[in-house]
Parts: structure tokens; sequence; C-alpha cells
């Protein structure tokens, strides 16, 4: 029975490194590859020894596909492919391509940093693995190979986001990875066609969440910051260098320029040129207002925003810092946040999730006094702000997606498991399609009727239009033919050409029925009885009776034979073809129930 | 257990024993059984329990009906494992009952917890932690534990299936150390209950005619032999090799891949290989009950093995070399010219069965190919190695998948078919060709071999990634292809060779494509470096465009290509390859030298590659002596350092003191150069004081990169600068200088600067410093302190058990502001 396997390795019923495993139609497909940010050894990266017990990973998968550039759906990957030894295409998106190595960098350059760790990888090996990839443009439908084919649509989130839809003949599954049915300041909001996917694997973060208007949020932020810098303080945003990072420099950007403020904003890696430099060059890929207004001018270059230097954060006076990485735990922020913790008229916002063992978890769980090396006590007066920029769908977004697609199934994956029973419950009622959300290690198997092409013969179709009606769309219609296989594909041909084709002789075959009359008369004679009875009640039919004596109609021929043993029975020889099998069998009904009586 | 910790730990199980407040952060409980087991190893988990009763509590509460979160029951149960792997904790929960009915079906076992992966998970993994001592081994037999632990086996979560095998097998190990007098007799009657149990299940398992049952026993028998070699594990196989064998009578034999772990696991196994439980034959059995896919990683690992009859082994490598022979045998010319093991082609082995539709056809290729490539490295491979008819069926293999091969037969022309454009079997094709290049092979074949790379080089087919190793299998037949021993210089043919490639890499560098210029680059750089020095390659590459083309694609878009650039022309540079107005071969070049070029690189790249290639350049000249260093090399080390201090990229900085670290040892002069095959360099000899030595240093300002190093907010660079002065501090005791100025004004001034620095002011610059200060400072600075601190990582508080239980603490409460958020 074919089927579709699905096995969540990451993100099953968790909002971590997302690692989905796909079979479909003899295809397996990984779906993102991504590390958990909150572990420092083996355990952050997901557990590949369970892809295949047998074999190397390059022959069981086909390929790798990559939804974005975040650390949880690619993190992962240099060590995949570089020291486990996948050796085989990885699919992502121009812009992912492009920003992916500056996030694994900027991550490895941390891990190394901050734990002197050796057995991770390095820039030649995620040079190599980029090496590896193979970079698809939207609605690009792309064969990995002969039968197995993909292709992104847009999902917002963040700059070169996609869903993919992976097809192998008739059976797809659509994975969104991380989307926004919304659109924000830069980037536009996710789209599909009705594409009717055997199964939708999408993300449910905000599974159980009416998100307010962004709008609220950004205002609020504003007010934080412009109070911030009204009372002369300094305001600290740690983020990392794309994505969220570029949404809160155009908003701030605008502010300024619309107030009119003089307070410098700095951002503080030499990053942001390039961050900027990609969403200028991926300009298609942002949303309508950016890219409209983009030949007046560019939403991306910044009259307000300058590189930050580290001899800044002692200047006086108010000022706004935008510094990698974004958890507070090393490097830059951690040093500016350090510098200025102990002031009140200072701020820090935190723009996004931090991971336990980190000072941004710290302050955002309310500890003030952090111990720091050496028994160190840092007194954190400075106001400390949480606000959510992370751009999901919320669950009305994620029905409407579920709408959008028309899928057979749903499978929700990145979301916590009460959360994803919920939305799970609500999919199933509203679309009345069954709803999964496996665990991690969990297999769901769903099972598919494949439809397998078949191609018609011109010949053949020619000859049924002569035959009927013309064809219509919404009626099925019955078609008669012969089936060849040949090749791995599938002919509907005339059987004519079907015997020309593969060289046969045509057998005819014949069913033959006896049927015994009583009728002392001769056997001429009862064959004309036959003849005349069959002529009365076969008007339509041609029945003729043949100088040998038999008797025809259509192809069914009848001839009379004097019984062996009893000369008062007769013997009817009844043969047909398979054609005319319908008759035949009627004929047989009708002289079984004997002729009636001559005339005498 | 320290104070702060155990102060804290009544509030957290408190919270954790509170279904209302869920944990927000899943790697919070995992790093919290983490810190219980490091205190579980290094002291007693009876008195632990004791000194903190809250424990007891938390354990005991999980057994209460209510709507507990799954992570949080996982946990407890994993934890009790660890605290129960102590045989007298052991028996002090088991006092309380508290094992039976966290373990037994009382517990969540039989509750509707049960249905989280998780919590099955945790059970296992506690009863795997628990099961170290015979009372372990009673209290599971007596809750029923291993039957279920059997039904687990087959469970929907791979994760758990997987769990409950290793325990199996955890537990079948554990009950078989009890018996003292030696190993069991092959009846079950006198085996340890648990073990007879298990031993049973497995039995019954591999009668079964489900193949899941099968594949699970052979799994559990699979790790049994591969991680237990006692006496015991000999008895096992005798006992159960025949149920093995009779897996081979069924058609198609069941579980096939598992089968052949199991075999493999067997035969590596010391006690088990040398007898004469018919391991041998069973295997040729198998071999040839198999098919081709499935047969093909045991006979690999049949040719791994160390000691094995030569008749299996040459059965085993026939089974590998199949699918080549095929292949050879079907594109062959003349019938019977195929000259790869024809004796290994049977009437069987026809395209057609063996190679039947695309992907099987693929697959398979690809799979021999890998194998056969792990195997020729190996001294055991198989000898006489057929190295010519493998160099033709990888020639081959890549021809069928251009399109340049001209098959005669039909199964040829159905092989080309099936090939035509197969990136798989390319990248696999050239990945063994490249391998093959260890051996030697027929000059014609080598010429083939030539032929085929430049072709695909050359194809605008190829893709980047066939291309990439294209390029290194075409180094490695150049390295291979020198025929006087002791002679690296390329042989005339390789040299006719070059002449062809350099057209072909000069139009790969202008592609399109990033990945293929950089491959090129790579390609050009690893070819310098070999033979830069020898007159045919140089000529060859001069006469070409490729020089010109590198030092232009130091100004490519993408910062890769601009590395690789980089490193390219600093070996073409050490090489006087580099077009510069002083090249002889080039007098009317206008171009900028290359140390001009890649110190702008070094001071305006927006990127940290190419920057940072730069400086492993720069390194490298400064330790060869290059010539556009020696001229005057303390302006170069000055000019890099002024450059190399003030990057943002923290990797540039201590590439910067790895830099000012040559040049500390050039100058002191360093006893024995730490490479054997390095140039040496014209070091300076110590004779002078060491305060004088320490001028050209002090000129460089190379002290005040290092000193504003040592408080970097990056701390590999304050690690590296921290050794550098360490190292010069030991000349310093070695060279017993006289001079001193320990109380002079001017160190006092730089020890303030020092101190301000290390508060993080570092805006105040230190001036010119004079050697007697500089010696003076290091001598007063506490540098092993400083190192110790560094030493740490970074988060190391963080980290700590006391941060990790006041975060889980802080988060109680407001989870619902941030819950649920993400990247």
């Amino acid at each position: 029975m074919p089927e579709i396997r699905v096995t969540p390795l990451g993100a099953g019923q968790d909002v971590g490194r997302s690692c989905i495993l796909v079979s479909i139609a003899g295809k397996n497909v990984m779906l993102d590859c991504g590390m958990h940010m909150g572990f420092n050894d083996d355990r952050r990266f997901p557990d590949f020894s369970y892809i295949t017990r047998n074999g190397r990973l390059t022959d069981f998968l086909d390929c790798v596909i990559i939804s974005h550039f975040h650390l949880d759906h690619c993190g992962a990957l240099p060590y995949f492919s570089e020291m486990v030894g996948y050796d085989g295409p990885i699919y992502m998106t121009h812009p992912t391509q492009a920003i992916c190595p500056i996030l694994l960098e900027d991550y490895r350059k941390i891990a190394v940093d901050k734990k002197g760790e050796a057995n991770f990888f390095t820039s030649q090996m995620i040079k190599d693995c980029m090496k590896k990839v193979v970079a698809v443009h939207l609605h690009q439908t792309v064969q990995v190979d002969d039968e197995l084919e993909i292709k992104a649509y847009y999902a917002g989130h963040v700059l070169g986001a996609a869903m993919f839809q992976i097809k192998v003949g008739s059976e797809s599954v659509v994975y969104t990875g991380d989307y926004n049915m919304t659109p924000d300041r830069h980037l536009g909001a996710a789209w599909i066609d009705k594409c009717r996917p055997n199964l939708l694997i999408t993300e449910s973060t905000y599974a159980t969440t009416i998100r307010d208007s962004k709008r609220c949020r950004e205002r609020d932020f504003l007010k934080k910051v412009h109070e911030a810098v009204e009372r002369g303080g300094k305001v600290l945003i740690p983020v990392f260098a794309l994505g969220r990072a570029q949404e809160l420099c155009i908003l701030l950007e605008t502010f300024w320029e619309r107030m009119n403020l003089k307070a410098p904003i700095y951002f503080s890696t030499g990053l942001t040129e390039k961050a900027n430099h990609y969403y200028k060059l991926f300009i298609t890929w942002t949303n309508q207002k950016i890219r409209k207004t983009f030949v007046q001018r560019n939403m991306f270059e910044f009259k307000h925003i300058k590189a930050f230097d580290r001899a800044f954060a002692d200047n006086p006076g108010p000022m706004v810092v935008f510094a990698t990485p974004g958890m507070l735990h090393a490097g830059q922020s951690l040093q500016i946040f350090r510098k200025w913790a102990g002031n009140e008229k200072n701020m820090v916002i935190m723009p996004g999730y931090c991971v336990q063992g980190t000072v941004g978890h710290k302050i955002l769980s309310g500890q003030r006094k952090l111990e720091m090396e050496g028994r160190q006590v840092l007194e954190v007066k400075m106001q400390v702000e949480y606000m959510s920029f992370s751009a999901h769908a919320d669950a009305k977004g994620i029905m409407q997606l579920v709408g959008q697609a028309e899928p057979e199934s749903v499978l929700l994956v990145h979301g916590e498991a009460k959360k994803m029973e919920f939305l799970k419950q609500k999919i199933e009622q509203e679309f009345r399609v069954n709803c999964y959300m496996p665990a991690n290690g969990e297999t769901v198997t769903l099972p598919t009727s494949p439809s397998i092409p078949v191609g018609i013969s011109l010949g053949l179709l020619k000859r049924e239009m002569a035959q009927g009606l013309l064809p219509d769309a919404k009626k099925p219609r019955l078609l008669h033919g012969t089936l060849i296989m040949k090749d791995s594909n599938f002919r509907l041909v005339s059987s004519e050409q079907a015997l020309k084709e593969l060289g046969l002789v045509e057998h005819q075959l014949r069913f033959t029925c006896r049927v015994h009359l009583h009728d002392p008369r001769k056997e001429q004679e009862t064959a004309m009885r036959v003849y005349s009875h069959l002529k009365s009640m076969l008007k339509d039919h041609c029945v003729q009776h043949l100088p040998d004596g038999s008797v025809t109609v259509e192809s069914i021929l009848i001839q009379a034979a004097a019984h062996s043993e009893d000369p008062g029975t007769k013997v009817l020889l009844v043969s047909w073809t398979y054609q005319d099998e319908e008759l035949g069998s009627y004929l047989t009904s009708l002289l079984k129930k004997g002729l009636p009586q001559a005339p005498s | 257990m320290d104070p702060e910790c155990s102060q804290l730990l009544p509030a957290l199980c408190a919270v954790l024993a509170d279904p209302r407040q869920p944990m927000a952060d899943d790697t919070c409980l995992e790093k919290l059984l983490d810190w219980f087991k490091t205190i579980t190893e290094a002291g007693s988990s009876l008195l632990l329990l004791q000194e903190n009763p809250c424990l007891v509590e938390l354990l005991c509460h999980m057994l209460k009906p209510q709507d507990l979160s799954s992570r949080v029951l996982s946990f407890s149960l994993r934890l009790t494992g660890v605290f129960a792997a102590q045989e007298d904790c052991f028996q002090y929960l088991q006092q309380g009952e508290l094992l039976p009915r966290l373990f037994g079906e009382a517990g969540p076992l039989g509750g509707a917890a049960w249905t989280a992966p998780t919590v099955r998970s945790g059970w296992i993994q506690g009863l795997r932690s628990l099961a170290r001592h015979p009372s372990a081994l009673h209290f599971l037999a007596d809750c029923g534990a291993v039957d279920t632990i059997f039904s687990l086996q087959g469970d929907s979560s791979l994760f758990v299936a997987s769990a409950a095998g290793q325990l199996l097998v955890h537990i079948l190990g554990l009950s078989m150390q009890g018996p003292a007098d030696g190993p069991p007799s092959l009846q079950a009657g006198d085996w340890p209950a648990c073990a007879k149990k298990i031993v049973g299940h497995i039995e019954e398992s591999l009668r079964s005619t489900a193949t899941p049952q099968i594949t699970q026993a052979l799994n559990v028998l699979t790790t049994t032999f591969g991680h237990c070699h006692d006496p015991w594990t000999r008895v096992l196989w005798v006992r159960l090799s025949p149920l093995v064998a009779g897996l081979l009578e069924k058609d198609p034999v069941p579980a096939a891949h598992s089968l052949v772990d199991l075999l493999l696991s067997v035969a590596r196994s010391p006690g088990l290989s040398s007898s004469s439980c018919g391991l041998w034959e069973t295997l040729a059995q198998t071999l040839s009950r198999l098919s081709p896919t499935q047969a093909g990683p045991l006979a690999l690992g049949i040719l791994k093995l160390q000691d094995c009859p030569q008749a299996l082994r040459a059965q085993a490598f026939a089974v590998l070399l199949q699918p080549l022979a095929c292949v050879l045998k079907a594109t062959a010319q003349a019938p019977g010219a195929s000259g790869v093991l024809d004796g290994t082609v049977g009437d069987f082995a026809t395209v057609d069965t063996l190679l039947p539709s695309k992907a099987a056809c693929v697959g398979l290729l690809c799979r021999t190919l890998a194998h056969l490539e792990l195997l020729l490295p190996l001294p055991q491979r198989p000898c006489p190695w057929p190295q010519a008819p493998l160099l033709g069926a990888a020639v081959t293999l890549l021809q069928l998948c251009q399109g340049s091969a001209s098959p005669t037969s039909d199964t040829g022309h159905h092989l080309c078919a099936l090939l035509l454009g197969c990136v798989r079997v390319q990248r696999a094709a050239l990945d063994f060709l490249g391998t093959l290049s260890q051996g030697t092979g027929p000059p014609e074949l080598v010429t083939e071999v030539f032929a085929v790379l430049l072709e695909y080089l050359r194809s605008p087919d190829s893709s980047p990634t066939v291309l990439k190793k294209a390029f290194q299998a075409t180094f490695r037949w150049l390295l291979s292809s020198p025929k006087t021993p002791g002679c690296w210089d390329l042989d005339p043919q390789a040299l006719l060779f070059l002449r062809e490639l350099l057209p072909v890499l000069q139009k790969r560098l202008c592609s399109p494509c990033w990945e293929v210029r950089d491959s090129g680059l790579e390609f050009l750089t690893q070819m310098t470096g070999r033979w830069g020095g020898q007159a045919g390659f140089r000529h060859a590459l001069l006469a070409s465009e490729v020089p010109k083309l590198t030092e232009q694609l130091l100004r490519d878009p993408e910062s890769y290509v601009r590395a690789s650039a980089v490193a390219a022309t600093g070996q073409l540079s050490s090489q006087g390859l580099c077009i510069s107005p002083a090249s002889p071969e080039h007098p009317g070049g206008q171009q900028k030298s290359p140390l001009s070029e890649l110190l702008h690189i070094l001071s305006t790249d927006s990127e940290g590659f190419p920057r940072r290639a730069a400086m492993h350049v720069f390194t490298q000249w400064l330790r060869d002596s290059h010539a556009d260093v020696v001229g005057d090399t303390e302006e170069f080390v000055a000019g890099v350092l002024q450059v190399a201090s003030q990057d943002l990229d923290w990797e540039v900085r201590a590439q910067g003191l790895e830099l000012a670290l040559v040049f500390l040892e050039q100058t002191l002069g360093q006893p024995g150069s730490p490479c054997p095959y390095a140039v040496t360099p014209p070091v300076v000899a110590p004779a002078c004081p060491l305060a004088q030595a320490l001028q050209p240093l002090c000129r460089v300002r190379l002290f005040e990169f290092a000193f504003r190093a040592l408080f970097d907010c990056d701390r590999p660079v304050a690690q590296k600068s921290c050794d550098l002065l360490l190292f010069l501090r030991a000349k310093m005791a070695s060279s017993s200088s006289p001079q001193e100025a320990r109380s002079s004004p001017d160190v006092a001034s730089v020890e303030a600067a020092l101190q301000r620095w290390q508060a993080g002011d570092q805006a105040q610059p230190l001036g010119d410093l004079e050697p007697e200060v500089v010696l003076a400072v290091l001598k007063s600075m506490d540098l092993e302190g400083l190192r110790g601190a560094l030493a740490e990582s970074s988060d190391h508080v963080e980290k700590s058990p006391q941060s990790l239980l006041q975060d889980m603490l802080a988060t109680v409460g407001i989870l619902g502001e941030n819950e649920a958020d993400c990247y």
C-alpha cells in the first residue's frame, strides 16, 4: 500500500530544532536541519543516527530542504553535511543561501569565542556546506531527480523564508516552515495556491493565540525608546544580525525622520552592512510598499543609523544601539549591557526569545542582581523591556492557510503539545480532515491512493470522438482499449494498435453452449423454426439463415444437430464472440425456453 | 551540593510538583538532570535524598492522580533511576514502595500519561539508570517490567523503541554478570531468570513470521555481540545461530539489513569469529541469498575483517564488484573484453537483473562505488587489487553519465539512457576516481582518466558540486603522476595535461557561479603550493590568464571567493607567480603589488573571510621570509598590526596576535623551528640585552596591541595575548636582564592605563613605550591569574547549577508574558 511517512526528529510537539523526515513514494526528504541554542553539547543537534540504520545518509536521503535562515531551521546543516557526512543536494531559496552562512558564521564565532569549543564546525565547513546548496526561485518547479520535484512558495516570516511543495507523481506534501499570514513592515504575507496536497505540515507556534495588531506592538516599542531617549538614557537593543534587526531599523529610521530626533542610532557590527546589502539585493522578496518606494528611496539606506564603534558606548548623552548577539550571551551586546546596566535612565529592549543560561533570559525573568565572573555582582538598574516581534502565523492565519491549500490531511509541528491539541480539534472540525501532531521520534503514516497517469493514443481518442458526443470535463466517460506497460509508462491504445506494436497475432475467442430442444423433425426444419422464431423476437438485429442451414444473429452462430441417443431431441450448438456476450447469453436463455408451437 | 543550591531546591521541587506552573524552557529539566547525575556520580545518592527530603517528596508527588506535565513526569522517572543506581539508595526508595509505584502497573504505565512518548522514554531511561545491581534485577522481574520493555520495542516512537532494545541488551548483560562459575550451558535451565526470559523472547521473535519482531530480535543481538565479548555470548550465539540461519531459508529473507548487521557484529566479536559455529558458512550463504543491494554492506564488512577464509573473501569481493563488472561487460567494445573479474560476472548478472530501473541502478552503483572507496585505503583490502579494471569502470561510468561513451550493445545503450546526466553517479564516481589515484594504472588508462576529468571540467553541464569533485580528483591524479621515485615534479604527460587544463580553469574562474569560481581558486592554490617552484608549471601558468584573473577575483562580489583569491594570491606571490610591477615575466604590469592589494583588503573589506585570509597569508609570508616582507619587516608588521588591532572581527585580531608572536619569535630567537619543513628565517640572535632586542617590537607598537587585547571582549583574543606576553616573560626570566624601571613614572602611568582598560575604558592610548617600561609592567602583571580566569568559558557563571535553579525559579509566574516565543 503506498503511503507517506513523516517522522520529526525535532519540532515534534516542541519549538526547538526543526528537522522532519518525509518519505513519499519511495523518496526520502529531510525538511530543515536546525539546532537548539539552549544546549552546548550534542543535544543541540538532532540525532541523525535515526535517519537510517542501513548505509550512508547520502544514499538514503534524496535531498535536504531548508525553509529559512533561522538557526533553529538551518543551524545543524554544516554539522550534518561536513561532519556527519551527508553529501547530497541541499535546497533553499536564494536569499536563504546568501544569509545562512552569515548567521552560521556568527554562531560559530560565538560558540568558539564563549566556550572555546573545539568540536564545532569551522568556517571552511560552512563554506563547503553552502557549496552543496542548490538555490531555487519562488514558484519554480525544480526536478531533484526524474520523479521528485519541489516548488517554493512565499512564506513571509523573514527574508527568503519559503514553504515547499514536495511532489512525486500525483502525491505531494507541503511543508510551511515558519510563516506569517499578515504583512509586516518589510515583508509580505505568506501565500500558497490551491495545490491540494496529500499532507500539509504546518508550524503551530501560535496555535491558540490570536495576535494583537503588530501596529500596537510597534507603537509601544517606539514610545518606550522615545521616552528613554527623551530622559537622556541610552537604549540597548540586542539583536541577531539579520531579520528582526532590519525591521526595527526601518521602524526607528522612519520614526526618527518623522519626529526629527537627533539622538544617534548605531548598529554594532559590520554585519549590518552586509545584511542591508542583502535586503537591497533581494528587494523582490520584501513587501509591496518597500518595492514601490524603492525607486524613490531605498528603505534600507538608513540616514540615521550609523556604524558603532566600541568607544561610543562611553559617550555622554542619549543613544540607541543595536548590538549582537541577541540573547546577551557574549560579545558586544553583553559588554555594552554591563556598562549601561547600572543606570536607571537606560533601557534594554529584548525583541526576541532568550534561552536559559543567557543573561537575556535572566533579566527577562526579572533577576536584577546578576553574578558575573569572579563573584562580582552586577546590579541591573536599567529598565528591562520585552517585545515579541516574532513573525508567525496565529491560529487564524494557520486556519487561513489550511483553507488556501485544501490538504487531505494536516500535520502540526513547531509548537507546544497542549496548544497543538486545541488547534488539531479545530482543524478537524472545520475542514473535516485528519490532523496529526507526532512527538519527536514518532512516525505518522498516511495511506495514499496513487493515481497512475496513462497516455491515450490519438487514434483511440479520435475513434471515441467519432463514435460519441463531445467530451464533457465534468462527466466521467467509459473508454475501452488495451493497456500497454512499457518502460515504466502506461498507454491506452486500440487493440489493433496494441497487436501491431507488440507484434502479436489476434486470437478469436468464442463462447459455446448447447441447448437441447424436443423436436422430432429433421435438423434443417428445426433450424428453420429457430430462424423464424428469432426473426420474430429480434427485430432490431440482423438474423440470417445461411445456405448450409445454420442461423446467425450478428456474430452468433446457431447450428442444429441430431441427438446421438434420442432421435426426438435436437441439439442446438450456439457460439458467439466476446463482443456479443450479452446478446449470446440472451439468445441462449431464449432458446432454452423452447420454440413456439409450429402451426400444424 | 553547595548550600546555596540546597536552599533553592525545596522551592524548585514545589514548582515542579505544581501542574499549574509549566516549564517554559525544555532544556532546563535536561540540565537539571545533568546536574543530579554529576552529583550522584561524585557522592552518595542516599545522603543527598536524606539531606534534601524535598526530592523524595517530589517523587512521591508524581504518584498522586493529577494533571501532571508529561515532561516533569518523565524527568521524575529519570531522576528516580539516577538515584536508585546506587544500591543503598535503591533499597531506601524500595522501602517506601516508591519504585514499584513509579515503575509498576500502578504508576504512569497504567495511566493516561503513558500515551506521551516522553513519559515512556523517561520510564525506560529511569530503568536503564537503575539497572546497575542485582537488587535491580529482582525488582525488574517482580514488577513485570521486562514484558513491558518487550512491547515497547515496537513503540510508535523511534526513540522509545530504540531505547527499549538498548535496555534489553543492558539487562541481559547485567543478569549474565551474576553467575560466577563460568558461562552457562546451552540449556536454558541454568540461566538467570531475567536472561532466560529475554533469550526466550528473542527465540520466539526469530521464529515469528512478522518481520518487525525479527528485526527487533536481530537488533538486540547485534548490540549485545557488539558491546559484550564475555564467554556467555559465545554460548548464546551457539544456541541462537540455527534460528538465525533458519531466516535464510525464507524467501524473501526477512529483515535483511538487520541480519547483515548481526552477522557482521558476530564476525567482529573476538570470541565468536574464530569459533566453529558455522559462521563462515552462514556468511557465505547469506551473501548468495541476498540481493546485490542488501549484500553490498555485508561484502564490505567481510572484507574488512582481519581474519576470514580466503574463499569467503573472494566471494564477498565478487559480490562487491558485480555491478561494475556488469557495467563494463555491457559497454565492452568486443565481447569478453571487460577484463574485470570475468569470473564474478556469471550469467545471472545481466544489466536487466542487476540494474533494472534507473533508481535501482543509480542506488546500487553509488553504494558500490562508496564501498570500494572505503575498502581501497585499508591494509586488508583484497590482493591483487584490480586497479586497472576499476579505473576502467570509473571512467566508463563517468563517460556514460556524460553521454560520451559509445556503447555498441543494446544493454550498453540501455545503461547510457539510465545514467545520462545523473549527478549522483557523477559525484560518487569522481570521488572513487580520486581515491583510485593512490594506485597506478596502465598509461593508456591514465590518459583516459585525465581525458574524462578534462571533459567534466570543460562541460557546461557539470554542476558546481560535480566540478568541485572533478577539481579534487584532478589534483589527486596530478599528485600521483610522478614516475621517478622521490621526484615530485610533474611528468611530461601531466604537463601536457596542464596546458589543456589551464584554459579550462581560466574559464571556470569567470563562471557566474561563485561556487565554481571558489573551487577553481582552491584548486589553483593547491597546485601552486605543490608545483609553484617547477619550471614547467610556472611557464604554463604564466602563459595563461590565470594569475591576472586571480588578481581580479580579489574584488569579487562574493566574500568567499575574495577570501580564496587572497589565499591564491598569497600562494602565487610566495612562488613569484603574481603579476606585479616587479615581475620579470610582466615588465609592463601596472598592477599594485600583492602586499598592498592584500593590505587594502585587510583594511577595507566589509567582511571577515577575506580579512582573515589576508592575515593568514601575511603570517605565512612572515614565517617564510617572503621577498616583499624581508625588505622592511618592521614596516610590514607595524602596518599589519595597526589595521588588525582595529578590526571588528575577533578572529582577525587573534590572527594579528599570531603574526605578532611570529615576529616576536623571529626577533628574540626561538630555538628550533616548530615546523621541520619551514624555511629558517634570518633570525636575529639575542646576543644583545633583552631590552635592546625589544626595541623593534616597541617600534611596531606590538605591546600596545597585546596589552589592549588582554582586555578584549572576545575571550580567544585575550587568551592569545596572554600566551604571547607569558612567552615574553619566560624569555625575560631566562635572559636575566639587568635593566629595570620598576618605579619610573612611565611604568605607573602604563599600569594605570591598563587598569582603566580592564575596567572597560579603552579610550586612552599608551603612546610610545620603552622596552624597560614594558619589561617592568610585564613583571608586575598577574598574567597567570588572568590566564586562569580566561580558561573558564565566559558563560560559566550562567551555566552553574545555582544559576540554573535561580532561572527556573525566576521564570515562575511570568510565563504568560513571554510564552511560546521563538526566533
